[in-house]
């Protein structure tokens, strides 16, 4: 069974990789990287489906290599991006150690997709948080203190998604999964308290609403090259994990997503600086995504990962052009931007094309998977609490996600590249950026207009009656009428709202709530333990001071006491530390019984 | 001779210890070789005593031949092997870091393998009173250690800690003399028998349990029991911080679990579901304190301690979960952290020497300037942390299953907190070493007398390093502040950090063959 595509899990090549590029000369660093992504990427596609290198870790049975549809397109579409960011990081000046930092991110999400187990999974997921909270870092400046945020918020994502395994663990006696062979009965996690810890750990990964502070805050500070890897890897492998954790989907999982895709496009109708503006967008894409696995039928999960793969092609581009604009004008801001067309029609191109993609326009990939999963919503859902028309609650939440995407990406494209003149003088992007962009943009038509491409690659084949509940096709007459009203209703929206909008100052998020609250929790957690320390200390030297006095000769210990006292106020002094000793032992004695 | 290494291994160590105090009469230099060939014949005697313990012998002796159970027994199980074994590679890491920084004295080796000692009869004990003298010994070499730093603040961290610690050891020999009262033996397998038909709810038995659990906590240096022990690290010479915080807890932790599986057993902490939840409510607030306090700390080496107190909690509470598998993890994690937390104090020193910072916000930006030393740093802080595949994953990560299986869920969250709280501390001291810039450039530029280029930045750092130092205590170092052999020990102990995952499944069986009498 084992062949030689599956002796070594992909991971710890592209670790060997990822040192080798930190290693290298900066050019020939790159340029490994390239090849590299781009082995992996035909790997993905080559290697046959099945359970492999079976071990134990800790006398706990793991899978390093699990291999079928969800975990191939997966690697795939990270081996085409990954090919596309290395060389758009050469081109955008990266330096070689960020590269090898965004590498080895880029390696352990390979561990983490083809992990056959939960525990596999969950430490190349933490792994990934480390990694990825490196590369912020590497920027250094503004993103020291997002990245912290970053690696804070993540760290308590994988505790609690730890906790749910460990449940799940203890309740079933195996950490495989379901689908692999020897694993447990029911896939997926253990319902009750363990999948709620599951989907509030995943859902910090993925931007659920209220946890999703950290992906505006982080995403528009590192360097450009970094943030095109930023956008690709947490937030689709916490769909995976959502969907291998929900395989039967969830009901509340499925109305979250279609309130994230809603919230995330009006955030980023609020937003100037571009990178931001994206950030919430990746939000609200991944919503459509929440909202196809929670649906659970086969159809909207086949939509769910079509959109990941879609998604990741035109938000990488995305990232690439907004970075491209920083790059040559060295400015974030849309409002101080303009006219920037005529200089760099090769950007504004490769971010038309994204634009459309991204919106569901007909004719591009972001129209073939959103239909899906928008079918999903109509044909496979409940009603809901409050259907409109003839749809159900979370498809019109979805259609108006998609009005909203609209609006923001016409109010981007206006602002950055149509709206007025670019004084002075600006190059367009440079020849590996170009290179990068116009293939990505390439594939986003390309798997537009011949969806069955998209298709063969779905776990489930939406054009076949067997597999799905009801045969999907992309280009029927109500789609393409759908896609163009809601182009058209933006656009009206956009001009309508185009007045206020630019008066709108800064709109406050749930971070301006949580990240206090963060802060002064934890200052309070220590200053409060510090504090009620030395105020026991200090009654207890009050009050050892006053019996040392009352005893004849007092003087040396009361020295001692009061110098070991004086530099700081939590060190104990020796009397205290013994008047402790002796509350210790008796609050003890006197529980024991 | 091969069945008296038991006591060997507790006498070997004692001659050791008198012979640099008559060789003073001829010469001052010559106690670090006695003590590395004290301590190679030490390590053969493990070595030998690991071949006939392994795979599943419990080894017993009994002292000149009086018999059981009047006369004094040891024990080596799996459980003491380990810490033997322990004991032996500690130190002679220790040796060959002091071997360059010093101190040079011959009464400091006489004191280091007085130590080695009182672990090595605390460890191999069958004895409760027995144990009292072996704690008492330790205590008074690790008092004399502490003091041996040459500043006043070390003076009175030794005073301090001899205070606290004599009246902790006092406390276990109250205990001691309840157990006593109520069984009429010392030796620990017979008391064990006659706790249980004495019945475990008698007063007397429950007075000794608290006395003595709450004498040796104090050793442990559990919160809020822990005072004396941020002092006596920070304000000890660095070859003494790095062996005091590798192994006087560690014994000590390990002789609380020799309590309570071969005096006290299982059946006492289910029969008295108190005194479970006190040992665990305990290490839970300590793991909790020990990390809130360490997140606090401007110095490096204070930070250290307590983030010990913190994992001594982890410890402690993997001990009071009492099932199997947790108790191997308190076992892996106990033998993981003193390797890692020595490692790391060894680190400090070398840093300190290197460029003359101690405190957390000197760290920045050093990452480039002693590569070697903040490379093994991180990679221990790391394993401390738990990220897999270092010891210390392995060691939580097997309490935490334990603690799953037993289905205490508070403990649960406890322990999964705790590796948050280990990250918040040493992930600031990570980024403070890679990614800040420099803050004590400007110092390290007076001393020189020049702002230097980055080439020759390594050079300067070394010599600028020694006008903190000779403040600092260790003045007779000379002008090369970091020897091959300091640097070796730092990278031995981060090599191990990870290697020693592979020796767990050994461990893990040495344990389940022969724990089995002491977990039901």
């Amino acid at each position: 069974m084992a062949g030689p595509l599956t002796t070594v899990p992909p991971v710890v090549v592209l670790l060997a990789v990822a040192i080798a590029i930190a290693a290298l000369p900066r050019r020939a660093g790159h340029a490994l990287g390239i090849v590299a992504s781009g082995a992996a990427l035909a790997w993905a596609w080559a290697v046959p489906s099945g359970a492999f290198l079976r071990t134990t870790f800790l006398g706990f049975d793991a899978v390093l290599l699990n291999v079928d549809d969800f975990s191939r397109l997966m690697g795939v579409i990270f081996g085409i991006i990954g090919v596309a960011a290395v060389l758009y990081s050469y081109a955008s000046e990266a330096e070689s150690v960020q590269t090898a930092f965004a590498y080895s991110y880029v390696a352990t999400s390979y561990g983490a997709v083809f992990a056959g187990d939960w525990l596999t999974l969950l430490f190349f997921w933490e792994l990934m948080a480390v990694t990825s909270t490196l590369l912020v870092w590497h920027y250094r400046g503004k993103a020291v203190r997002a990245g912290y945020r970053y690696a804070i918020f993540h760290g308590i994502g994988g505790t609690l998604l730890m906790a749910a395994i460990l449940q799940n663990y203890a309740i079933k006696g195996t950490f495989l999964f379901g689908s692999v062979p020897g694993g447990p009965e029911t896939m997926g996690i253990a319902a009750g308290l363990p999948a709620a810890l599951a989907a509030v750990g995943i859902g910090v990964n993925v931007g659920f609403i209220g946890l999703h502070a950290w992906l505006p805050d982080t995403y528009p500070r590192p360097h450009i090259a970094a943030s095109v890897f930023l956008c690709v890897f947490t937030t689709k492998t916490g769909v995976y994990g959502m969907y291998r954790a929900f395989p039967d989907g969830h009901v509340a999982i499925a109305y979250m997503g279609g309130g994230m895709a809603v919230f995330g496009a009006t955030f980023a109708l609020f937003q100037n600086d571009m990178r931001r503006l994206l950030s919430y967008h990746i939000q609200s894409q991944v919503g459509y995504m929440i909202a196809g696995v929670g649906i659970g039928s086969a159809l909207s999960q086949a939509g769910a990962f079509a959109h990941v793969f879609n998604h990741i092609l035109y938000k990488g581009l995305l990232f690439m052009t907004a970075g491209v604009v920083v790059y040559r004008t060295g400015e974030e801001n849309l409002k101080k931007l303009g006219g920037l067309a005529r200089k760099m029609p090769i950007t504004a191109g490769a971010f038309t094309v994204a634009a459309l993609s991204i919106a569901g326009f007909p004719g591009f990939n972001g129209f073939v998977s959103k239909g899906i999963v928008i079918d999903g919503a109509h044909y496979t859902f409940v009603d809901g609490p409050v259907p409109v028309y003839e749809w159900t609650t979370l498809e019109w939440l979805l259609l108006l996600g998609g009005v909203g995407t609209f609006m923001s990406f016409i109010k981007f494209g206006y602002y950055a590249f149509f709206h007025g003149e670019y004084d002075g003088d600006v190059e367009d992007a440079n020849r590996g950026q170009s290179v990068a962009m116009v293939g990505i943009a390439a594939l986003c038509v390309f798997y537009g207009l011949f969806d069955g491409a998209l298709f063969s690659l779905l776990p489930f084949d939406v054009t076949s009656k067997a597999a799905v509940e009801k045969v999907y096709t992309t280009y029927t007459v109500v789609h393409v009428v759908e896609g163009v009203i809601l182009g058209l209703i933006g656009l009206v929206g956009f001009a309508l709202a185009k007045k206020p909008l630019s008066k709108l100052g800064r709109v406050p998020d749930i971070d301006s709530l949580t990240n206090p609250a963060v802060f002064y929790g934890t200052r309070g957690l220590v200053v409060g333990l510090t504090d009620l320390y030395a105020a026991v200390d200090r009654a207890a030297v009050a009050g050892a001071s006053t019996v040392v006095n009352s005893v004849t000769n007092p003087d040396t210990v009361y020295e001692e006491v009061v110098e070991g006292d004086h530099s700081n106020p939590l060190r104990a002094g020796i009397g205290v530390s013994i008047l402790v000793l002796a509350v210790f032992v008796t609050v003890v004695l006197l529980l024991l019984p | 001779m091969i069945e008296h290494l038991p006591v060997l291994l507790v006498v070997l160590p004692i001659i050791g210890a008198s012979v640099p105090l008559v060789a003073s009469l001829y010469t001052d230099r010559i106690g670090w070789s006695i003590a590395v060939l004290t301590m190679l014949a030490y390590a053969a005697l493990a070595g030998l005593l690991a071949q006939q313990v392994w795979p599943d012998t419990v080894v017993s002796y009994a002292v000149g031949g009086f018999a059981l159970p009047y006369g004094i027994e040891l024990v080596v199980d799996g459980l003491s092997l380990a810490v033997v074994l322990l004991i032996s590679a500690i130190t002679l890491g220790v040796l060959a870091y002091a071997r360059h920084a010093g101190p040079h004295e011959n009464t400091f080796y006489s004191q280091l393998l007085l130590l080695v000692t009182g672990l090595t009869g605390m460890t191999v004990t069958g004895d409760v009173f027995n144990l009292y003298v072996f704690l008492e010994i330790t205590g008074l070499a690790a008092y004399g250690l502490v003091a041996s730093g040459r500043e006043a603040s070390a003076a009175v961290a030794a005073l301090k800690y001899l205070i606290i610690g004599t009246v902790g050891a006092s406390l276990y020999l109250l205990g001691v003399g309840y157990a006593l009262a109520v069984t009429g033996t010392l030796n620990m397998a017979d008391m064990s028998g006659k706790l249980a038909a004495v019945g475990y709810d008698s007063t007397l038995v429950l007075t000794a349990f608290g006395l003595m659990v709450g004498g040796l906590s104090v050793k442990v240096a559990l919160f809020p029991l822990h005072t004396w022990q941020p002092d006596a690290y920070a304000n000890s010479p660095d070859s003494v911080s790095a062996f005091i915080s590798a192994l006087v807890s560690t014994v000590s932790a390990y002789a609380l679990a020799r309590l309570l599986f071969s005096v006290f057993t299982v059946d006492f902490l289910t029969a008295v579901p108190a005194a479970r939840w006190a040992l665990i409510v305990v290490a839970s607030v300590s793991i909790v304190a020990g990390s809130a306090l360490a997140v606090s700390q401007a110095s490096v080496q204070r930070m250290l301690a307590y983030s010990s107190v913190s994992q001594f909690g982890l410890v402690i509470a993997g001990f009071a979960v009492a099932t199997p598998i947790a108790v191997v993890g308190a076992t892996v994690h106990l033998v993981g952290h003193a390797v890692m937390k020595g490692g790391l104090f060894a680190a400090t020193g070398i840093i300190e020497r290197e460029t003359g910072t101690t405190t957390i916000g000197g760290y920045a930006g050093m990452g480039g300037r002693t590569p070697l030393a903040a490379g093994a740093f991180t990679v221990l802080a790391l394993g401390m942390v738990g990220v897999p595949p270092a010891i210390g994953f392995v060691g939580k990560w097997y309490i935490l299953v334990g603690a799953v299986e037993a289905e205490l869920w508070p403990v649960v969250a406890v322990l999964l907190a705790s590796t948050l709280l280990t990250l918040a501390y040493f992930a600031r001291l990570g980024e403070r070493l890679y990614f800040a810039e420099p803050t004590i450039r400007e110092e390290g530029a007076i001393a020189d007398g020049g702002e230097g280029s980055d080439g020759g930045e390594r050079a300067e750092g070394s010599r600028s390093s020694s006008e903190p130092r000779s403040e600092g205590g260790d003045g007779d170092d000379g002008e090369n502040a970091v020897s091959t052999g300091m640097l070796a020990v730092l990278v031995v102990a981060a090599v191990l950090a990870v290697a020693l995952t592979a020796a767990v499944p050994a461990l893990e069986q040495l344990l389940t063959e022969t724990l089995p009498p002491l977990i039901q």
